[in-house]
């Protein structure tokens, strides 16, 4: 490791003890199998967490526009607790992180504050062949263990899971503009640009991830809109995915049958 | 009828072994589960049960700091109390172990309640006697199953837990981040602790059984209903070791349904009423 890990202590612990051929996973049965199958051996649950104080930004009552404060703190709290999942990955040995969730908790004694998490499987090739990605780290993916393995087979190789997000205040409509439109059919502009800039921002920053991870394509993109504390008007658009680069194995997928089930 | 003396019959009838040569067994396991266990040689015998509850001494949840001990290992005698039960149930059916079992924890504010349920299983016609206590395993059947067939074998549900008080901020601190974003580095530090913890112990736990790994691990963690400034993380997974012949690598077929979803027809959309 080139930097100094900020891990709590209790971490090294555990994890010198699964260095000792244990391993924990929350992967299920199936996941489990098919990750042996696509050549990798779980290493262990790892997991890193922020708790975050979201600062405050004031909105203007009739503006669209981006809250560039919230959507800093979003992006560096989820940063941190994706980052100390990689010092936990990374300390275990792991080529990448499967299964990678990532959450967001309120508690009642801290209002003001959001833990952010994420955790996943720790997976390590079977060879010995690195599968780290371009920067030297461990590969993360939110792909589940059936995904992961069908990627693979399809010789691709995940590279990190990318994401974008933007927090956008959305103007109100103003007392005249409400009743010009009474009892019309007629599409509210305003509203629709706002969500339309917001979504393509957030998939903006999530695209330019992943240019510069070298990764050739996207997959499994996920658009989660949340209005987190802020209020009705005060959204965050997070774009997640994980970027892929073409290996140079040969595709493996195998025909898949066509089946007709009679079970219903 | 005395009513008495049925219930001592009943009670006596649980605890003798089932009577050999192809009585029905109760299970709550469906039907393709039950088949699928017979595809690789086992039997379900029994639906066994365990449960305990242990008390918590008064006052453990007030106010305080770091770990609430008390509460901790409350949970672990809890669990640990109810998986013996269920083995010793298990034993006494025939079963080598339970698949299937589902795990309900409440907490309290003066004692903590466990209550397994699963299904005994055996391989066919084979009793117990391989001189091991029998698993317990929160995986289904057809889990089960899939793990036999490629050469692992449960070893019993590891599980561990830590409750911890929400560090204080003082309201200087707190006026002082009002408006800014920061990382609350006391809190993440609790937090991450008492979670490390909690797996911690669940591993533990899965290496003093010699297991190789812990699968599909369910994480808990959340404030306590009644005192939101006590927050609890558990975790919970079946410990699982490669069999004497290595895995086993399942070669799975791809798919792809041809079935459309299926359409349902229901009676009384034929007067006009919402389905």
């Amino acid at each position: 490791m080139t930097q100094a890990s900020d891990l709590p202590d209790a971490t090294s612990h555990r994890l010198e003890e699964l260095e000792h051929g244990l391993f924990t996973s929350d992967l299920s049965v199936n996941e489990f199998l098919l990750v042996k199958h696509a050549g990798f051996h779980p290493v262990g649950f790892v997991m890193g967490s922020s708790i975050y104080h979201i600062g405050i930004q004031a909105r203007r009552w009739g503006k669209s526009q981006e809250l560039n404060k919230l959507t800093e703190a979003m992006y560096n709290a989820r940063e941190l607790a994706m980052t100390r999942m990689e010092e936990e990955a990374d300390e275990l040995g792991a080529d990448g992180v499967v299964g990678v969730r990532l959450d967001v908790n309120y508690y009642e004694w801290g209002r003001d504050a959001a833990e952010f998490i994420a955790m996943g499987t720790a997976v390590k090739a079977e060879d010995g062949t690195s599968y780290r990605n371009s920067l030297g780290k461990p590969f993360t993916s939110d792909l589940s263990g059936q995904d992961f393995w069908t990627l693979m087979q399809t010789g691709h190789r995940p590279q990190a899971l990318v994401m974008g997000t933007c927090v956008f205040h959305i103007a109100h409509r103003g007392l005249a503009q409400t009743l010009g439109t009474v009892g019309q059919n007629v599409e509210l502009p305003n509203f629709t640009q706002a969500l339309y800039e917001a979504r393509e921002l957030a998939m903006t920053r999530m695209q330019d991830e992943a240019n510069r991870l070298g990764a050739t394509g996207i997959v499994g993109v996920r658009l989660e809109e949340k209005s987190h504390q802020w209020g009705s008007h005060t959204i965050e658009f997070l774009a997640l995915g994980t970027g892929v680069t073409k290996g140079t194995g040969e595709a493996s997928l195998p025909v898949p049958t066509t089946i007709i089930s009679l079970d219903h | 009828m005395d009513l008495r003396a049925e219930v001592r019959r009943a009670m006596a009838a649980l605890g003798q072994p089932p009577p050999r040569g192809g009585r029905g067994a109760t299970s709550d396991l469906s039907i393709d589960e039950a088949l699928l266990l017979h595809s690789v040689g086992w039997e379900p015998v029994e639906l066994v049960t365990g449960v305990s509850v242990t008390s918590v001494p008064w006052g453990v949840w007030t106010w305080g700091q770091g770990e609430i001990a008390a509460a901790s290992s409350a949970y672990a005698k809890a669990m640990a109390g109810a998986a013996a039960r269920m083995g010793d149930e298990c034993a006494r059916a025939g079963g080598l172990g339970t698949v299937g079992v589902r795990i309900s924890v409440e907490i309290h504010p003066y004692h903590i309640e466990v209550a397994l349920v699963g299904s005994a299983v055996r391989p066919v016609g084979k009793s117990a006697g391989r001189g091991r206590a029998p698993f317990v395993s929160d995986l289904s059947a057809r889990d089960f199953c899939l793990l036999h067939s490629s050469g692992w074998e449960p070893l019993g549900l590891a599980f561990g837990a830590s409750f911890v008080y929400a560090p204080r901020r003082t309201a200087l601190t707190t006026f002082g981040q009002a408006g800014q974003n920061v990382e609350l580095t006391n809190f993440t530090q609790a937090m991450y602790q008492a979670r490390e913890l909690a797996m911690e112990r669940m591993q533990r736990a899965a290496l003093a059984w010699g297991a190789g790994g812990v699968v599909s691990v369910v994480m808990g963690q959340g404030p306590m209903a009644f005192a939101a400034h006590a927050v609890g993380f558990t975790a919970w997974g079946t410990a699982v070791r490669v069999g004497p012949d290595g895995h086993r690598h399942l070669e799975p077929t791809m798919v792809v349904p041809l079935d459309d979803a299926a359409v349902m027809f229901q009676a009384s959309s034929l007067r006009g009423e919402d389905a």
